[in-house]
C-alpha cells in the first residue's frame, strides 16, 4: 500500500533482467566472451533483487500479524493481482533471492553451452519462485507455482546429464497429476467463496466433508513438491541429472513450495481436514525419514545420496507442520530455511569435485583431504550440519519439529528420532569414502583445492548455517507472528 | 569464588583458542600450540583454584572470607529440602526461544559444575602440555591442538549448561571432537572405522537422550534445569501438554506409544540411554575400545577422564529425577553393575596395553553408575573425580610406554621396561595402586581410588541392607570386579615393565603410529627410552592427584561436610540414607575389597611375575571362557550381523522398492501404458514440455470459461 510497489518490483526485477540479458546477447552477437558478460549481468540483477528483498525485510514489521506491503489490483472478476508478505513468506523470499545469485555465480566455470538461455532460465525461475511466496491470490499463486516448473524443466533438460529426459519426464508426470487436482479444487473454492483472495478464503469455512476433498487435492500437489514418500522418486533422478546450480535451487527453494503450500493453504483453509489427516501425514513423515535415510546410505552416487537425504529432512518439515503447535510449525519453517542453506551447500560441494573429475561416483574419490584441506573443512561443516549437530542450523529445525511432534504423537517423534541415527550413518560414510583415506584414484593426484569463486559461493552459506545455529531467534522473531496466525485459524476449525 | 569474567574466560576461551587452528598456515603450528595450551592451562589453574578455595572455605567452617564470598555469590534457591540449592547462573545470550521452549546460552555455577570444570580443564591442560612431546613428530600438530581445545570447550559447555538443550549441544559437541580425534590419522582405515563407530553408537544413545528431553518438555513445559528440577524437588503440580490431568510432578503420567507410564520413569530411562552411549555402558560400550585408535593423549583426556564421565554427571545432575524413580534408577544400578563386571572380564584377556586400560575405564564407569543408581550420587561423583586423575595418569603412562617403545602397543612384545623408563614405571605404579583402591580401612592411608571405590562399595552394601533394588547385585559384582581389576592391572605392569625385554624384534605394528614411521630420529637399535620432561611433568602432577585427591577431598565429597559441599547441587530424598549408612555396614564389608585386591595381586604376581608364561599358557589352553573374554563376548560380531547388515539389507530392499514398486506402478508404469519406451521418450525429447505448457494454458482457459459462465449466470 506504500507508494512504492516493492513486492512487484522484487518479483519482476529478475524478469526484466532476463530481457536485458536477451538484449545484451543480440547486441554482442552471442559469441566469444559474451557468455561471461551475460552471466555477470545475471548475477548483478539477482544481487539487485536480493537488495530489494532486503529493503522489503527492512520495511516489514515483525510485530504486526497478518500480511504487509500488500498490493492489490482488480484483475478479472473474483481474481485480483494481490501480493503481500508475512514472516513465513518473507523468510522464504529472502532465501530465494539469497540463493539465486550464488547459483549463478557457481555456474561461472561449470556451464559451457548456451549461457544466455541458461541465465534467462534462472532469472525467469527466480521471478516465479518469488511470485509463489508473495502471491495472495489463488489464481496468481497457481500461475507462479506451475509456471516455475518450466524453467526448471529446461534447466534439467538442456544443461543436465545424460538421462535428463527420463528425469524430467518423471518430474513432469508427478507434478502434472498434482497440479490438475489442485486446479480443480481451486476452481471449486473460487466458485464457492466468490473470491480468489487468500485473505478472504482464510476466513471462509468450508464444510468438513468438502474440506477433506479439497485438502486431498491440494496435498496431491504439495506432497509431490515437498516431496513426501511415496511420491519422492522424481527427486533423486532430477537432482542427479540437474546441473549443480539447478540442484541448489531445486533443493533450496522449489521443495519449500510444498511446505509453504501446506502452511499457507491446507492448514488455515481446511483445518478440520488437516486434523483428520494428521496421523496419516505423521505416518508418511516417519516412513520418509526412516526409509529414505536407509536408501541414502546405500547410494553410490553422491548427488543421489544427498537427494535422498533431502527427502528425509523434508520428513521433519511434515512432522513439524502437522504437529499443529507453535514449536512444531516454527521448527518446520526453520527446518525449511536451514535445509535450503545446508542442502544447497552440499550440492555445491559435490559440484566442486564434479567440475574437476566429471563423476559423482563415490568410489571414484577418497583421500581428498590430502589435496583439498579447505574443501575438506567446508565439507565437514556441512556434513555435521546435515546430521543436525547442535550449533548448526540443522539441529534447531530437527529438535523443534520433534519436540512439536512429540506433543501430538510420541510414536511419530520416536520414529523421526531414528533418522537422527541414520543421518549420521550415511553422511559420515559418504564423508569418509570421499574425503578421508589415502588417494587411490591416480586421477586425484593433481586435483586442486577450492578456487576463489567456489569459496565465495560456499562461505556465505557456512556463515549463515552457523549463525542461525547459534542465534536462531533471528528467524523466530520473524516467523512467530505468522505461526500464531496460522494456529489461530486452525483453532477456528476445531 | 571467581568473578563472572573469569568464569566466562574458563568456558569460552578454549573455544576461541581452538579457532586459531584455522589460521595455522599463517601463524604457524607453534603459535597455535602455545595459544591453546596457554589458554587451557590458565583455565585449569583458575578452575582448580576455585575448587580448592571452595573446599578450604568449607574446611575452615568459620573461614568467613571464602564462605561468605560463596554465599554472597551464589543465589539461594527455594528448596524445601534441608539443604538449599546454591547456584549462580550467568546468561550469555538467548538461544532458542519458541513459546515455552526457552533455552539460553548460559554458565551455571554450582558445586557439580565447579568440580567438573576443575577436572576438565585440569586434565586437559596437562594433556595439552603432554602432547607437545607425544605429538612432536606429527605433521598436523595445529589441527590436533585445535581439536583438543574444541573438545575442552564443548565439554565445559556441557557441564555449565542451565538447560537440556545447551547440555545436548555440549553432549554432541564432545561427540564431534571425539569423532575428529579418534579419526585423527585420517588416511588409515582403522581410525576411520572407529571414529564412525563411536559417533554412530553415541547417536543411538542420543536418540534416547533427545526423546528424554522431549518428554521433559512435554511434562514440565520447560527445558531449563531450574524449573524442571524445582518442580520435582517440591513435588509441584504439573500439567503435561495435550492432556489436562494435573498431578504432582513425582506422580505425573505420560502416554507413550499408547501406554500410560510414570513420566519420571520414562524420562529417567530415556535420558539414561543417552548416558549409556556417552559413557560406554553395557550394550552401547562397543565404541570405546575401538576409540583407542586415536592418539593416546586423546584417550587419556576424552576416553578416560572427561567425556565418558558425562553420563555419570548427567545422572547426578538429574538426581531429583532418579531419586523418585524405581525402574529407571534400578536400570542405572543394574547396567552399571553388569558393565563393571563385564568390562573387567574382557580387560583380563586383552594384550593391547591401551585396550586393557579402555576396558578398565568402562568397568570403573560401571562403578560410578551403580553408585548413582542406588542413590549414592556423591560417591559416584567422588569416584568420577579420583578416577579422572589415576586413569588419565595410566593412559598418559601408557602413552609414554608406547612413545618409548616406538609405537608398540602389544604387551606381549614388551617387558623389562622398568629399567629403561624408571619414571614412567613409577607413575604407572602409582596409577595402578590408585585404581585397585589399595588402602587400610579405618585409616586415612590409601591412594585416591581407595577412598572413592570403598565409598561406592560400602554404600551399595548399605543400599542392599535398606532394600534398594539391585544394590546387592551391585555390591557383589563390584567386589568381583575389584578382584579382576587388581588382577589385570598388575598383569599390565608385569607384562610391560618386568621380565625379559624382547624389544629387538620391533616392527611398526601398533595403530598408534606417529605419522612419520621411519623418520624418527632415534637410535637405530630402537632401544626403549624414557620420555622427555614435557611428558613427564604431567605424569608427575597427575600422580599427585592419584595419590592425594582421595584423602584430601574425602570429607567434602562423601563424608562429614558433604551437605555443605554439594550445597543442593545433588539432591537426595529425606529417606535416602545410603551414603550415611555405609558407616554402619559390617566390619567384613570394609575389609572385603582389600582382601580381593590383594588376592588379585597375588594371582597376577604368581602367573605373570614369578612364573612368566603361565598366563600365556592359560590363555592358550584357555578354552571357551578365554575365547569369550578375549573376543569381548562377541558383541561386535553380533551387532555386525544383526544391526549393521540388517539395516543395509533394509536399505537395499527399500531402494529396490523405489525403483520397482513406486516407479513401476507410477511414472514408469504410466509410460508403459502409454506405449512409450525409454527410447521413445528420448525421441520426443522435450515434447512433454509442450504438454505441460498446454496444461497450464488449458487450465487458464478452463478458469476463464468457468468464471465467464458464472458471471454470465449471475447476471
Amino acid at each position: 500500500m506504500g507508494s512504492l510497489p516493492i513486492l512487484t518490483l522484487m518479483t519482476f526485477l529478475p524478469l526484466a533482467g532476463a530481457l536485458l540479458v536477451m538484449l545484451i546477447h543480440s547486441a554482442t552477437g552471442g559469441g566469444g566472451k559474451s557468455g561471461k558478460l551475460v552471466l555477470a549481468t545475471g548475477i548483478l540483477v539477482s544481487a539487485a533483487t536480493f537488495a530489494v528483498s532486503v529493503a522489503a525485510f527492512m520495511a516489514f514489521d515483525p510485530d504486526v500479524a497478518g500480511y504487509q506491503l500488500v498490493e492489490q489490483h482488480a484483475w478479472y472478476g473474483p481474481i485480483s493481482y494481490k501480493l503481500g508478505i508475512d514472516g513465513l513468506s518473507l523468510s522464504l523470499v529472502v532465501l530465494t533471492t539469497f540463493l539465486t545469485p550464488i547459483c549463478l555465480l557457481a555456474s561461472w566455470n561449470s556451464v559451457g553451452k548456451r549461457m544466455t538461455e541458461y541465465v534467462i532460465a534462472f532469472l525467469v525461475l527466480e521471478t516465479f519462485m518469488i511470485g509463489v511466496f508473495v502471491a495472495l491470490d489463488l489464481v496468481l499463486f497457481y500461475v507462479f507455482f506451475e509456471a516455475g516448473l518450466i524453467p526448471m524443466f529446461l534447466i534439467v533438460g538442456i544443461w543436465g546429464g545424460k538421462d535428463r529426459v527420463y528425469a524430467a519426464f518423471k518430474f513432469f508426470l508427478y507434478t502434472l497429476i498434482g497440479s490438475l487436482l489442485m486446479l480443480v479444487a481451486m476452481v471449486y473454492m473460487i466458485l464457492a467463496a466468490g473470491s480468489a483472495d487468500v485473505e478472504v478464503l482464510e476466513t471462509y469455512s468450508f464444510a468438513p466433508g468438502v474440506q477433506t476433498w479439497l485438502w486431498l487435492a491440494f496435498a496431491a500437489s504439495f506432497a509431490v513438491k515437498l516431496p513426501m514418500w511415496p511420491v519422492h522418486t522424481w527427486l533423486p533422478d532430477a537432482h542427479v541429472q540437474a546441473p549443480t546450480a539447478g540442484s541448489v535451487i531445486l533443493a533450496g527453494v522449489l521443495l519449500k513450495m510444498g511446505g509453504y503450500g501446506f502452511l499457507r493453504f491446507s492448514l488455515p483453509m481446511f483445518p478440520d481436514a488437516s486434523a483428520l489427516f494428521q496421523p496419516f501425514m505423521f505416518g508418511l513423515a516417519v516412513v520418509a525419514i526412516v526409509y529414505t535415510s536407509l536408501v541414502a546410505w546405500r547410494q553410490t552416487d553422491m548427488k543421489k545420496l544427498i537427494a535422498y537425504s533431502s527427502v528425509a529432512h523434508m520428513g521433519f518439515v511434515t512432522l513439524g507442520i502437522f504437529a499443529f503447535n507453535e514449536t512444531g510449525i516454527q521448527g518446520a519453517v526453520f527446518q525449511m530455511l536451514s535445509h535450503g542453506l545446508i542442502s544447497g551447500a552440499l550440492f555445491l560441494i559435490v559440484g566442486v569435485v564434479y567440475d574437476r573429475m566429471h563423476t559423482r561416483e563415490i568410489a571414484a574419490y577418497g583421500g581428498l583431504v590430502n589435496r583439498m584441506p579447505v574443501y575438506a573443512s567446508f565439507f565437514m561443516l556441512f556434513t555435521m550440519a546435515n546430521v543436525g549437530l547442535p550449533g548448526t542450523s540443522g539441529f534447531v529445525g530437527e529438535i523443534l519439529t520433534m519436540v512439536g511432534g512429540f506433543q501430538a504423537a510420541t510414536w511419530a517423534a520416536a520414529g523421526a528420532a531414528l533418522g537422527v541415527i541414520f543421518s549420521a550413518v550415511y553422511m559420515l560414510t559418504l564423508y569418509r569414502r570421499t574425503v578421508f583415506g589415502e588417494i587411490t584414484n591416480p586421477g586425484l593426484n593433481a586435483i586442486r583445492d577450492m578456487n576463489f569463486v567456489e569459496w565465495i559461493c560456499i562461505a556465505p552459506l557456512a556463515v549463515l548455517t552457523l549463525l542461525f545455529g547459534i542465534a536462531p531467534n533471528l528467524i523466530f522473531n520473524l516467523t512467530d507472528g505468522s505461526t500464531a496466525r496460522i494456529l489461530s485459524m486452525m483453532a477456528r476449525g476445531q | 569464588m571467581l568473578p563472572d569474567s573469569f568464569l566466562i574466560y574458563i568456558v569460552l576461551a578454549p573455544g576461541l583458542a581452538a579457532l586459531t587452528g584455522l589460521f595455522h598456515k599463517w601463524i604457524g603450528d607453534r603459535v597455535v600450540m602455545a595459544i591453546t595450551t596457554g589458554v587451557v592451562m590458565s583455565a585449569g589453574a583458575l578452575s582448580l583454584y576455585q575448587l580448592f578455595a571452595y573446599v578450604a572455605g568449607l574446611a575452615g567452617g568459620a573461614a568467613p572470607e571464602h564462605h561468605a564470598g560463596f554465599d554472597a555469590y551464589l543465589t539461594a534457591g527455594t528448596d524445601v529440602a534441608a539443604v538449599e540449592l546454591k547456584q549462580h547462573i550467568i546468561t550469555l545470550m538467548p538461544w532458542i526461544h519458541v513459546g515455552d521452549f526457552q533455552a539460553n546460552w548460559a554458565i551455571r555455577v554450582d558445586t557439580l559444575s565447579i568440580v567438573m570444570m576443575a577436572v576438565i580443564t585440569g586434565v586437559s591442560g596437562l594433556v595439552h602440555l603432554y602432547s607437545w612431546g607425544y605429538m612432536s613428530e606429527d605433521p598436523h600438530k595445529a589441527r590436533f591442538f585445535s581439536y583438543l581445545s574444541l573438545f575442552t570447550f564443548m565439554m565445559l559447555m556441557l557441564v555449565v549448561a542451565d538447560n537440556f538443550i545447551q547440555l545436548f549441544f555440549g553432549w554432541e559437541g564432545v561427540g564431534l571432537a571425539s569423532y575428529l580425534l579418534i579419526g585423527f590419522w585420517y588416511t588409515k582405515k582403522a581410525p576411520n572405522d572407529a571414529s564412525i563407530k563411536a559417533f554412530v553408537t553415541n547417536r543411538v544413545g542420543d536418540f534416547g537422550l533427545a526423546l528424554g528431553i522431549m518428554a521433559v518438555f512435554f511434562v514440565f513445559r520447560s527445558v531449563e534445569f531450574g524449573p524442571v528440577l524445582e518442580a520435582i524437588r517440591t513435588n509441584a503440580v504439573v500439567t503435561p501438554m495435550a492432556f489436562a490431568e494435573a498431578l504432582p510432578a513425582r506422580e505425573a503420567v505420560i502416554v507413550f506409544f499408547g501406554e500410560r507410564v510414570y513420566a519420571l520413569e520414562l524420562i529417567g530411562v530415556l535420558l539414561f540411554i543417552g548416558a549409556m552411549g556417552k559413557s560406554a555402558q553395557f550394550f552401547l560400550h562397543v565404541w570405546l575400545p575401538d576409540a583407542m585408535e586415536g592418539p593416546t593423549p586423546v584417550s587419556a583426556l576424552i576416553h578416560a577422564a572427561t567425556m565418558v564421565t558425562a553420563g555419570v554427571y548427567l545422572v547426578c545432575l538429574l538426581s531429583p529425577i532418579y531419586e523418585y524413580t524405581f525402574y529407571a534408577s534400578g536400570m542405572v544400578a543394574l547396567v552399571g553393575a553388569v558393565t563393571a563386571l563385564y568390562a573387567a572380564t574382557v580387560g583380563m584377556a586383552q594384550n593391547d596395553i591401551k585396550r586393557v586400560i579402555a576396558y578398565s575405564t568402562c568397568s570403573q564407569l560401571g562403578y560410578m553408575f551403580f553408585a548413582a543408581g542406588i542413590g549414592a550420587y556423591e560417591a559416584a561423583m567422588f569416584h568420577l573425580f579420583t578416577h579422572a586423575f589415576f586413569k588419565a595418569l595410566l593412559f598418559l603412562g601408557a602413552g609414554s610406554v608406547i612413545h618409548g617403545m616406538h609405537h608398540e602397543q602389544d604387551m606381549r612384545r614388551m617387558g623389562g621396561l622398568a629399567k629403561f623408563m624408571p619414571l614412567t614405571y613409577a607413575a604407572m605404579m602409582i596409577g595402578t595402586i590408585a585404581i585397585i583402591g589399595l588402602g587400610i580401612p579405618h585409616t586415612k592411608l590409601g591412594f585416591s581410588g581407595f577412598f572413592s571405590k570403598d565409598a561406592v562399595l560400602e554404600s551399595s552394601f548399605a543400599g542392599a541392607m535398606a532394600g534398594v533394588s539391585f544394590a546387592e547385585v551391585a555390591f557383589w559384582f563390584g567386589l568381583l570386579a575389584a578382584f579382576l581389576t587388581s588382577f589385570y592391572s598388575w598383569r599390565l605392569i608385569y607384562m610391560t615393565f618386568h621380565g625379559p625385554a624382547p624389544h629387538a624384534a620391533h616392527d611398526h605394528h601398533g595403530a598408534d603410529d606417529h605419522a612419520h614411521p621411519d623418520d624418527h630420529g632415534h637410535d637405530p637399535a630402537h632401544t626403549p627410552h624414557e620420555s622427555p620432561a614435557v611428558m613427564l611433568i604431567p605424569l608427575a602432577l597427575l600422580s599427585l592427584g592419584a595419590m592425594f585427591a582421595g584423602v584430601y577431598f574425602y570429607d567434602a565429597f562423601v563424608d562429614g561436610q558433604n551437605e555443605a559441599f554439594w550445597a543442593g547441587a545433588i539432591y537426595r530424598d529425606a529417606a535416602n540414607h545410603v551414603l550415611h549408612d555405609r558407616h554402619d555396614v559390617p566390619e567384613w564389608v570394609l575389609w572385603a575389597p582389600l582382601v580381593v585386591t590383594v588376592g588379585g595381586f597375588l594371582i597376577a604376581t604368581f602367573t605373570y611375575f614369578f612364573n612368566r608364561g603361565v598366563g600365556a599358557r592359560v590363555a592358550a589352553s584357555g578354552g571357551p571362557l578365554h575365547a569369550l573374554f578375549s573376543n569381548k563376548w562377541y558383541f561386535d560380531e553380533i551387532y555386525q550381523v544383526t544391526l549393521v547388515r540388517g539395516s543395509a539389507f533394509l536399505g537395499n530392499i527399500f531402494w529396490r522398492a523405489d525403483k520397482k514398486i513406486i516407479d513401476g506402478l507410477g511414472p514408469d508404469g504410466m509410460a508403459k501404458l502409454a506405449g512409450l519406451s525409454s527410447r521413445g521418450l528420448s525421441r520426443m525429447h522435450s515434447g512433454y514440455l509442450y504438454h505441460y505448457a498446454f496444461v497450464i494454458i488449458g487450465a487458464a482457459i478452463v478458469f476463464g470459461a468457468v468464471l465467464w459462465l458464472r458471471s454470465g449466470g449471475a447476471n
